[in-house]
């Protein structure tokens, strides 16, 4: 198999699915639910591809568009956009390509009584479109563009339900806050390239390393800020706790999985690695994300502890786990080139992946409590688990998952970014545990609820039908297994990544072709 | 309330809808060999569409609009797009290999058949972008009313 083949299916796929979408949908509503699951099961299965290949032959992917050399003619630098998957990129392609899979399923069921779904699948096509596009992009315009696709998409899903007050008022915080997130983001490329003249993220490493200026210092500057809004850290949190309950549950599942991993977590790591990773001073920078992962983890968490609307405490808590990703990324950072960095680094990476998973189970399985029982109030739901035994046990099993329960693949992510923290520096090793003190209350909190004494309101409640049920079926399998191997996975996949990751002169010499 | 606009401005947005479709239609066209392309011409005969909305108003509009023959539209540009991005996978993806091998558009530079798949490009963003700010102009113009 030849990965290079192969790779811009990745993006074929989705783009033909989305602009065929009005086409299909024609042939009425069989027609294009059929249409979406078949679009985002053949990329599922193109990722998985690229992921396997990837993985397997260690390379770093390049695919030039509109040649087959990046180079210009006679010239030494690239002139074209270039795509380059290394094994971060790889796993986050498999990532988006599953959750994304899981979630068209999900709303065959979840959004049968809503209109105007033609335009929501074709979302959320678009949505994982531009996901994967970040995931593999080489460019940092290209990133840009893929970024907007992203945004402008989850924009549109989160107000998608616009008879609801809160859709709305959350479709407005979110597209106000983005959109100036991105426009930081975009006024740091316009430096960058008025600085640089290129926009090729391998070369303008180099052209980085040979000349530093104070513009690419402020162009950095304006990366993390507009990427910390995207991925929702604290002091910036505030419209994720809006967007993610009003959005429908499908899509918290993605807000919460995905898009706030790529456009923030993913984009910053790509970014402070592989752009800046030779021409600033790492230790900063890398005490800056520290300091934002310690305010994430200790709020969000926090926060989660007092809600009473059941996804609204999800969301707190995406928040809380993307500070332990943070953390992570700071300390691999903030250590680089020291083992503990790497470690870190690896439980950043795995973490990402493993929350992906938990936090798509927890939405989806949000979604099934409103869509049975039409309410998310924690206060009404008492003793779940009589009436709905398959939903609260997966809740279970994912409530495991994110606090960190041995056999579940929590577990070992949590393991690394605690190991790594406590060597790295004691003060934050505890910060991390603190933080996880506050989940296992905000979870507990949960579960109580659920095998509480059964209300009125609950007992006609029933579990859901197969499309919604099965996502989450396999979503629980996928944490049990991987969480019966954990340093197997460690160790064969995520050590890999965060040594390709920190390889920055691998990354600038697959496009530079070594010459 | 009068949904339409008084003779004089009918009349004049008569006789400027066509011209301003065939400037667009000019644009769109030499998008490869003047400024211009896809998107401003597009641009150009959506503003078209868009006088006659405002000049002959919601109700006349509705007769001459087709929501799902707009969409399928819209669909239809992006397609195209994406297959004339497609057309040289053999060597990579937007590899322009009309420019390079032929059959057609690969004439002189300069001249109308020049420029590879850029012209089919420019026709399906253009398309595609008249059609989409059509659409969105008429789904709000048609948004309930004034009061929820």
């Amino acid at each position: 198999m030849n990965g290079e083949a192969i790779l811009p299916y990745l993006i074929i796929i989705p783009l033909f699915g989305a602009f065929s979408m009005p086409i299909v949908n024609l042939l009425g509503r069989k027609a294009r639910e059929a249409w979406a699951v078949l679009i985002s099961g053949a990329t599922l299965a193109v990722g998985s591809a690229i992921f396997y290949y990837i993985w397997d032959t260690k390379k770093i992917l390049v695919y030039t568009l509109g040649a087959r050399s990046p180079l210009g003619q006679g010239v030494g630098f690239p002139i074209r956009i270039v795509w380059e998957v290394d094994l971060f990129g790889a796993i986050m392609v498999l990532m988006v390509t599953l959750v994304s899979f899981l979630a068209v399923l999900y709303s065959l069921g979840y959004m049968k009584h809503d209109t105007g779904l033609d335009k929501y699948y074709t979302l959320i096509i678009i949505l994982e479109l531009g996901m994967l596009g970040i995931a593999i992009t080489g460019d940092l315009f290209n990133f840009y563009v893929f970024l907007e696709i992203m945004s402008i998409a989850s924009y549109a899903l989160v107000a998608f339900r616009n008879d609801t007050w809160e859709g709305i008022e959350a479709g407005i915080k979110y597209m106000f806050v983005g959109s100036i997130a991105s426009a930081f983001v975009l006024l740091g490329i316009a430096l960058l390239y008025g600085q640089y003249g290129t926009l090729t993220m391998s070369y303008l490493a180099l052209k980085l390393a040979q000349s530093p200026s104070v513009t690419a210092k402020v162009a950095l500057a304006l990366f993390i800020a507009g990427l910390l809004f995207k991925s929702g850290a604290s002091p910036v949190h505030m419209w994720l706790a809006d967007a993610h309950p009003a959005a429908p549950s499908s899509i918290s599942a993605m807000l919460s999985g995905l898009v706030i991993k790529i456009g923030g977590i993913y984009a910053l790591t790509r970014i402070l690695f592989s752009i800046y990773g030779a021409s600033v001073s790492v230790k900063t920078v890398g005490w800056v994300v520290i300091i934002f992962a310690c305010i994430t983890l200790i709020v969000g968490n926090a926060m989660a502890v007092i809600q009473n609307d059941m996804k609204r405490l999800l969301a707190y808590s995406s928040v809380g786990q993307i500070g332990y990703i943070l953390l992570g990324l700071g300390i691999g950072l903030a250590a680089y080139g020291s083992q503990t960095g790497e470690i870190a680094m690896a439980g950043a990476i795995y973490h990402t992946f493993n929350h992906a998973l938990m936090k798509a189970l927890l939405f989806l399985i949000a979604g099934v409590v409103i869509h049975q029982l039409g309410t998310r109030d924690l206060n009404e739901l008492s003793g779940l688990a009589k009436a709905m035994p398959k939903t609260t046990f997966a809740f279970l099993i994912g409530a495991a998952a994110i606090i960190g329960m041995p056999p579940l693949n929590g577990f070992a992510s949590k393991w690394l970014i605690y190991e790594s923290s406590a060597i790295f520096n004691p003060i934050l090793g505890a910060i991390a545990i603190i933080g996880t003190a506050f989940c296992t209350a905000a979870y507990v909190k949960v579960l109580y609820t659920f095998f509480g004494r059964p209300s009125e309101k609950v007992m006609k409640a029933k579990d859901p039908e197969g499309t919604m049920l099965w996502p989450i079926i396999i979503l629980v399998v996928a944490i049990i297994v991987m969480g019966l191997f954990p340093w197997q996975i460690s160790d064969r996949v995520m050590i890999p990544a965060v040594k390709a990751l920190e390889n920055q002169l691998a990354y600038v010499s697959a496009v530079l072709g070594g010459a | 309330m009068r949904e339409d606009m008084g003779l004089i401005v009918k009349t004049t947005a008569r006789a400027i809808i066509p011209l301003i479709g065939i400037f667009g239609a000019y644009i769109v066209v030499h998008g490869h060999l003047t400024p211009g392309g896809g998107f401003q011409g597009g641009a150009t005969i959506a503003g078209a569409g868009i006088l006659f909305l405002v000049a002959f108003g919601l109700d006349e509009m509705k007769k001459h609009y087709n929501k799902s023959l707009y969409s399928v539209l819209e669909g239809v540009g992006g397609l195209a797009f994406l297959g004339a991005a497609m057309l040289g996978m053999g060597v990579a993806f937007f590899y322009n290999t009309l420019w390079h091998n032929g059959p057609f558009f690969n004439g002189e530079p300069g001249t109308l058949l020049s420029a590879g798949f850029l012209p089919i490009m420019n026709l399906a963003v253009g398309l595609k972008v008249f059609t989409g700010l059509v659409s969105a102009l008429t789904a709000i113009a048609l948004y309930r009313r004034w009061k929820s």
